[in-house]
């Protein structure tokens, strides 16, 4: 249908529309888990690690260390946390989670810095790794390390629902796009088909009243039948004869 | 037995008490958990119990005792890398327990073991001493196996010291069961993990070697080695020269590579491994086919005929993988028939044949004619049995300190002489040292002229 070109411009409008809308709510989607995760995490595991050096104290002070290992092992089961380690005040490892030994890159930090650091270690991934002290640091210090890539994780997870829900809504609007596009396109191919019965009546000179098919457009409350009924009353009132001497600018005849 | 059900229990601060975040309560990691239950006494076959799981009819006034029978509450790895330990530790007690209730039970009660499989988890041990002794209301707890299980327990025993539930000679040589706060609710025979550490240093020390490593297991247990060792070396004014670990449950297919790669490294003299005995094994394999040709030795919990048994199956160069082999033990040899009670364990052992039975062993296990494992588990059942008989016709909780405060230079067979009182709740102080010879552990009597 010829009146269909008036939408083609709207139906890309509707893509763009949604392409825009689809990549900037995953932009912030992004911004938003990343930044708030981040932080959330960050938070938990300095409140891990603070739990853990509150409960150490007593048991680095008054008892055997498998006490505090046992301990140690219980918070591993928290999901994210991949290491735990204890350091006493001297900076010897009393209590750790990693298997085969205690990497390097750990060996080697400040046991009295307790800044939030991001680590990379070989074999095991990355990780933020919060520190808490134990008695003031008189005691020791305790550092969880909490495995960044479940952040990055609950981003994909994030963004996976994002474009799921952006897709069917996508889907949806197409279907809806059409749909409205054909109920707006249909009086207007009626109102044409009118005219176009008006134009070929009036160059015959027959003015005869419009067929049963275009009654209900000529009903129309709505601008096409106004259109329509305007339509008809100009060919009611049209000189056939000046009609056929001044045809249409566009040089066409009906 | 207290009136407080299992739920007012968690209710009231139970999970609080285990130090363990309520989310963190979770099931079992896989693999080592269910709880499996078997009742067993020992009457034929040590698998049979009599008795409805429920607890016993006929109440004679405590929990888990009736007129025909005691129940005892059990909860041991019946599955998994570590299986060999429970199963061991039971067939050695079944013994005993199958031998007093051919001959009347105690004062006329038969002798129930109650027994779950935790696997070797510390969840499951705590789920399954909730059942023992909230549901089936067992009058004791016996034989529980492990360190990571044990620590795990022992605030539950506090939070129920109200109703006197006891844990008598788990298997295990950690601190936190000698030692406050929860040293008051349980009972050991065996000598601890410190005592066997410090054997094992100040003899590598008095042989020259001074550079000591640890290879140990990531948990409660092997940090109990670990400061034991530790804490010996201090002794002498050295330091660790090195430690790798490893994940409990760790199977001897296993490539422990990295861990040797990571010992060898601190040029050790001698390795101590705080472990169960696939892992160790494994250790053990891996050390002597990289070069690492250093004495290695392991803890009484290791396991000794299940490590040996490894190492040696199927190899026509065993001998290269056991010759540097020293373990420690908490009693005597199993070979020296001389000892009395050897004697005895091995005519019980030969003439009950106990089994471990099939509901409860899911998994390939052939038993071992004799082992350090089951000594310990009849010398156990043993002492358990002269406290139980010491408690009078109407056993009763309460006066289960006093029993086994009147043990007093007890004489259990094996030379040395078993004492408790309130400051003393381990039967047994002496170390024993084993070295692998013709297949079979021998006392090692000469430290210099073997592994100096």
């Amino acid at each position: 249908m010829k009146v269909q070109k008036l939408f083609r411009r709207t139906q890309f409008g509707i893509f763009l529309l949604f392409g825009s809308i689809a990549l900037s709510t995953s932009a912030l989607c992004v911004y938003t888990v990343d930044t708030h995760l981040s932080k959330e995490y960050e938070s938990n595991s300095k409140a891990i690690a603070q739990v853990i050096a509150d409960a150490s104290v007593d048991i680095m002070l008054n008892r055997d260390l498998s006490a505090l290992q046992s301990l140690v092992d219980q918070f591993l089961q928290i999901q994210g946390i991949k290491y735990i380690y204890i350091t006493d005040e001297s900076g010897e490892f009393v209590a750790h989670t990693f298997v085969p030994g205690i990497p390097a890159e750990i060996r080697a930090g400040d046991p009295h810095d307790m800044t939030p650091i991001e680590r990379s270690l070989p074999g095991m991934g990355d990780f933020v790794e919060v520190g808490s002290p134990i008695l003031a640091g008189v005691a020791g210090a305790v550092r969880v390390g909490m495995d960044t890539s479940l952040v990055a994780l609950k981003i994909q997870q994030a963004i996976g629902q994002q474009a799921y829900l952006i897709s069917s809504i996508f889907v949806l609007g197409v279907f809806a796009t059409v749909w409205f596009v054909n109920l707006a396109a249909k009086p207007l191919g009626q109102l044409l088909a009118y005219a176009v019965h008006l134009a070929s009546g009036i160059g015959r000179g027959d003015e005869s009243e419009p067929g049963a098919e275009f009654g209900a457009l000529l009903e129309r409350d709505d601008e096409s039948g106004q259109l329509a009924r305007l339509f008809q009353y100009f060919s009611r009132t049209a000189d056939p004869g000046k009609l056929q001497r001044d045809p249409t600018p566009g040089g066409g005849s009906w | 037995m207290p009136s407080m059900t299992r739920r007012q229990l968690v209710v009231s601060g139970l999970v609080g008490c285990l130090s363990v975040p309520r989310a963190m309560q979770a099931a079992a990691p896989g693999g080592a958990g269910g709880s499996r239950r078997l009742q067993a006494p020992a009457p034929g076959g040590a698998g049979g119990g009599s008795g409805p799981a429920a607890g016993p009819s006929g109440r004679a006034g405590s929990a888990g005792v009736s007129d025909s029978e005691i129940v005892l509450g059990m909860s041991a790895v019946f599955s998994g890398p570590s299986r060999g330990l429970g199963i061991e530790l039971y067939r050695g007690a079944g013994a005993y327990f199958e031998h007093v209730n051919r001959n009347g039970g105690v004062r006329g009660r038969k002798l129930v073991l109650r027994t779950y499989d935790d696997g070797y988890q510390p969840d499951p041990s705590v789920e399954n001493t909730m059942k023992l002794l909230l549901e089936d209301d067992v009058f004791l707890l016996f034989g529980y196996v492990g360190t990571p299980t044990v620590t795990r327990v022992l605030p539950l025993l506090k939070k129920l010291q109200d109703s006197k539930a006891y844990l008598f000679f788990p298997f295990t040589g950690a601190q936190p069961q000698r030692e406050p706060p929860y040293g008051a609710f349980a009972f050991n025979l065996r000598a601890s993990y410190r005592q066997e550490t410090a054997g094992l240093v100040d003899n590598f020390v008095r042989i020259g070697r001074r550079r000591i490593a640890v290879f140990y297991q990531a948990d409660a247990y092997g940090r109990s080695g670990w400061a034991g060792v530790r804490r010996a070396l201090e002794g002498h004014g050295l330091d660790l020269a090195g430690e790798a670990t490893y994940r409990r449950g760790t199977k001897f297919s296993a490539s422990l590579r990295r861990q040797v790669e990571i010992l060898k490294q601190s040029n050790p003299d001698a390795v101590i491994c705080i472990g169960a005995y696939a892992a160790c094994a494994a250790f053990i394999r891996d050390c002597v086919d990289l070069g690492l040709h250093v004495p290695i030795a392991n803890l009484s919990f290791v396991g000794s005929e299940n490590l040996l048994n490894l190492l040696v199956e199927g190899r026509d160069d065993a001998e290269k993988y056991t010759q540097l082999l020293v373990n420690s033990q908490v009693v005597p040899s199993y070979e020296d028939t001389s000892i009395p009670a050897v004697r005895e364990y091995r005519d019980f052992m030969q003439r009950y044949r106990p089994q471990v039975p099939r509901e409860l062993v899911t998994e390939q296990y052939t038993p071992f004619e004799h082992s350090f494992v089951s000594l310990e588990g009849f010398l156990d059942a043993k002492l358990m049995v002269e406290i139980l008989r010491r408690l009078g016709d109407q056993p009763q909780r309460e006066d289960l300190e006093e029993a086994i405060f009147s043990v007093r230079d007890y004489d259990l067979g094996i030379g040395e002489r078993v004492s408790f009182s309130p400051d003393r709740r381990q039967g047994l102080q002496q170390v024993y040292y084993t070295v692998v010879d013709d297949g079979r552990f021998m006392p090692l009597d000469d430290w210099q002229g073997r592994l100096a």
